[in-house]
C-alpha cells in the first residue's frame, strides 16, 4: 500500500509540467518535455539545471510562439537564475509566485502580450540584475518597491501601458545602468533627483505625459551617455547646466520648451546626435553650435528660430543630418555649408531665406535628400547640382528660381523625386529628364515652361506622378507616354497643348487621375479601357474636344460614325 | 568630488580619447554607436552612444 504513484520527476520537474500545460502552441516546440519518455528534465529543450544539485537555474524559451500564460508553478523552481520568455505571445498576468524564486538575476518577459499590473512581488527579487518587461500590455503604476531591489543593473519598462510618476526613490539606486520607460503614459515632473543615478548611462522616457521643466542641475547627470525626454510635455528653458552632460544623445524634442538655444550647448563636443525640434524655441541658431565637430545629426526643425543660417555650421564636418526647416530663419544659404563632406539630408524648407543656392553645395557629394521647399530663393539652379549623383530627393519648390532647367538634372540617375513647381522656371523641360529611370514624381507644376512635352518621357520607367500643369507647354501628348504602366497621375491642366489625346494613354493601366482640362486638345476622348473612370472635370476647357459630358460638342458621346 | 572639479573646469564635453581602451588591439578609436531602444519606428533614428572601436571590435570609453 505503500506503493507509490508518484512521478519520478520530482517537485521541479512537476512545476516544469505545470508550466507547459498552461502554455499554448507547445505541440511542436516542447515535444521533449515529456515525463513518460524521459524523465531527465534537465535533458529538456531550454531548461538548465545545476552542476552540483539538478535544481533548473535557467529557462529559456524565447521566440518560441508559445501563447498561453505563464503558470504560478513557475514560483516553484527556487533556483532559478534566468528565465528568458521574451518574444512569445503570452497572455494574462506576471504571477505573483515570480517573487518566489529569489535567486533570479535575469528575468526578461519583453514582446509578449502580458497584461495586468507588474507585481509588487518582483522587488522580492533581491538578486535580481535585469528586468525587461518591454513591450507588453502591462498597466498601473511602476511599483515603488522596485526600488528595493539593490543589485538592478537594468530596467526596461518601455511600450506599455503604465501610468503614475516614476517612483523618486528608484533615482537613488547607485547600480542602475540602464533606465528604459518610453511610450508609456507616465505622468509627474522630472525629479531633480534623477542625477542621483550615479551609474546610469542610459535614460530614456520619451513619449511619455511628463510635465514640468528639465530640473535645473540636470548637469549633475554627468554618467549620463543617453539623454531622451523626448515627445513629453516638458516646459520652460533649456538651462545653463545642461551644459555640463557628457552625453552622446541629447533628444529633446517634441516638447514645448521656450527660450533661446543656450550657447553652452556648442561647448558639448561629445554630442553624437542633438535634437532639440519640435519645441518653441525663439532667437537665433547660436554660431558657436559649429564648434560641434563630432556632431553627425542635428535637428533644430519645427521652432521658432530667427537670423541667418550661421556660416561656422560649416565646420560640423561629421554632420549627416542637418534638418533646420519650419522655422523663420533668414539671409542667404552660406556657401559654407558645402564643406559638409559627409551630409546625407539637407532640410531648409519652409523659412524665410533669400539667394541662390550656393554654388559650393555641389560639393556636399554624399547628400541624398536636398529640400528648400517654401522660401523666397532666386537665381538659376546651379549647374554643379549635377555632381550629386546620390541625390535621391530634390525639392526646390515654391521659390522664386528662374532660368533653364539645366540638361543636366537628368545626370542625377538615383533621383526619385524631382520637384520645381511654383517657381519662373523658363525654356522648355529638357528630353535628358527622361534619362531618370527611377523618378517616381516629377512636379514642374507651376512655372513658365513652354515647349513641347519631351518624347523621352516615355522612358521614365517608374514613374508615378506626373505633374506639369500651370505652364505654358504646347504641341502634342507624346504617344510614348502610354509605355508608362506605374503612371497613376498625370497633371496636364492649364497648358497650350493641342492635338489628339492619343489612344496609347489607355494602356497606362495604373493611371487614375488624368486632368488635360484647360487645353486645346480636339478630337475624340478615347474609348478604351480605363478612360470611361475619368469624369468630365479631366476635360473641361478644351472646346473642340468631344467627349462623354453634357455640353460637348459631339453629344451625345461616342457620336455615331 | 570628481564633479567639484569639473565644475572648475566649466561646461562642455569632449569624444572619449580611447586610449588603451581596447587592451592589446590597435588603433583604438573613438565611434558613435547607435543604441537599439528596443521597439522603434522605422522612421526613428537611434540614440547614439560613444564606444572606442578596433577592427570589429568594440570596447567601452
Amino acid at each position: 500500500l505503500l506503493f507509490h504513484l508518484a512521478s519520478p520527476l520530482g517537485d521541479e520537474g512537476k512545476a516544469l509540467m505545470s508550466i507547459k500545460a498552461s502554455f499554448s502552441n507547445v505541440a511542436n516546440v516542447l515535444l521533449d518535455w515529456d515525463e513518460i519518455h524521459n524523465d531527465d528534465f534537465c535533458s529538456w529543450r531550454g531548461v538548465s539545471c545545476g552542476n552540483i544539485s539538478t535544481s533548473v537555474v535557467a529557462l529559456n524559451l524565447s521566440n518560441l510562439n508559445l501563447g498561453g500564460e505563464i503558470s504560478s508553478a513557475i514560483g516553484d523552481l527556487k533556483s532559478l537564475q534566468s528565465l528568458d520568455l521574451q518574444g512569445n505571445k503570452l497572455t494574462g498576468q506576471i504571477p505573483d509566485e515570480i517573487g518566489n524564486c529569489v535567486s533570479l538575476l535575469l528575468l526578461d518577459l519583453s514582446n509578449n502580450l502580458l497584461e495586468g499590473d507588474i507585481p509588487f512581488s518582483i522587488s522580492k527579487l533581491k538578486q535580481l540584475e535585469l528586468l525587461n518587461l518591454k513591450n507588453n500590455q502591462l498597466t498601473g503604476p511602476i511599483p515603488s518597491t522596485l526600488t528595493q531591489i539593490p543589485n538592478l543593473k537594468t530596467l526596461d519598462l518601455a511600450r506599455n501601458q503604465l501610468i503614475g510618476e516614476i517612483p523618486r526613490l528608484i533615482y537613488w539606486n547607485e547600480v542602475l545602468q540602464y533606465l528604459g520607460l518610453r511610450g508609456n503614459m507616465l505622468t509627474g515632473t522630472l525629479s531633480p533627483d534623477m542625477c542621483q543615478l550615479t551609474g546610469l548611462w542610459y535614460f530614456d522616457v520619451r513619449g511619455n505625459n511628463l510635465t514640468g521643466t528639465i530640473p535645473d542641475n540636470i548637469g549633475n547627470c554627468t554618467s549620463f551617455e543617453i539623454l531622451d525626454i523626448s515627445y513629453n510635455q516638458i516646459t520652460g528653458e533649456i538651462p545653463y547646466n545642461i551644459g555640463f552632460l557628457q552625453v552622446a544623445t541629447l533628444s529633446l524634442q517634441g516638447n514645448m520648451l521656450t527660450g533661446k538655444i543656450p550657447e553652452v550647448i556648442g561647448l558639448m563636443q561629445a554630442l553624437a546626435v542633438l535634437d532639440l525640434s519640435e519645441n518653441e524655441l525663439i532667437g537665433p541658431i547660436p554660431p558657436i553650435l559649429g564648434n560641434l565637430s563630432y556632431t553627425g545629426k542635428l535637428y533644430l526643425h519645427g521652432n521658432k528660430l530667427t537670423g541667418p543660417i550661421p556660416p561656422e555650421l560649416g565646420n560640423m564636418t561629421k554632420l549627416s543630418y542637418l534638418q533646420l526647416n519650419g522655422n523663420q530663419l533668414t539671409g542667404g544659404i552660406p556657401a559654407e555649408l558645402g564643406k559638409l563632406e559627409q551630409l546625407f539630408e539637407l532640410n531648409l524648407s519652409n523659412n524665410n531665406l533669400e539667394g541662390p543656392v550656393p554654388e559650393n553645395i555641389s560639393s556636399c557629394t554624399a547628400l541624398n535628400q536636398l529640400n528648400v521647399h517654401g522660401n523666397r530663393l532666386n537665381g538659376s539652379i546651379p549647374s554643379g547640382l549635377k555632381h550629386l549623383e546620390s541625390l535621391t530627393y530634390l525639392n526646390l519648390s515654391s521659390n522664386q528660381f528662374r532660368g533653364n532647367i539645366p540638361l543636366e538634372l537628368g545626370h542625377i540617375i538615383n533621383l526619385d523625386t524631382l520637384d520645381l513647381s511654383s517657381n519662373n522656371f523658363s525654356g522648355s523641360v529638357p528630353a535628358s529628364v527622361g534619362d531618370l529611370e527611377h523618378l517616381l514624381t516629377l512636379n514642374v507644376s507651376y512655372n513658365d515652361l513652354g515647349g513641347p512635352i519631351p518624347a523621352e518621357f516615355g522612358n521614365l520607367r517608374s514613374i508615378q506622378t506626373m505633374d506639369m500643369s500651370f505652364n505654358r507647354l504646347s504641341g502634342d501628348i507624346p504617344a510614348e507616354l502610354g509605355q508608362l504602366q506605374n503612371l497613376a497621375s498625370l497633371i496636364l491642366n492649364n497648358n497650350d497643348l493641342s492635338g489628339r489625346i492619343p489612344e496609347q494613354l489607355s494602356n497606362c493601366l495604373s493611371l487614375d487621375k488624368l486632368n488635360v482640362s484647360y487645353n486645346n486638345f480636339t478630337g475624340l476622348v478615347p474609348l478604351g479601357r480605363n478612360f470611361s473612370r475619368f469624369s468630365p472635370d479631366s476635360f473641361i476647357g478644351n472646346p473642340l474636344l468631344c467627349g462623354h459630358w453634357l455640353g460637348s460638342i459631339c453629344d451625345p458621346y461616342p457620336p455615331p460614325k | 568630488e570628481v564633479m567639484a572639479r569639473r565644475r572648475l573646469g566649466g561646461p562642455g564635453s569632449w569624444p572619449p580619447t580611447c586610449r588603451s581602451k581596447c587592451g592589446r588591439c590597435a588603433p583604438c578609436k573613438p565611434v558613435h554607436v547607435p543604441i537599439q531602444p528596443g521597439f522603434s519606428m522605422p522612421l526613428e533614428y537611434y540614440p547614439e552612444a560613444w564606444r572606442c572601436k578596433c577592427g570589429d571590435k568594440l570596447f567601452l570609453p
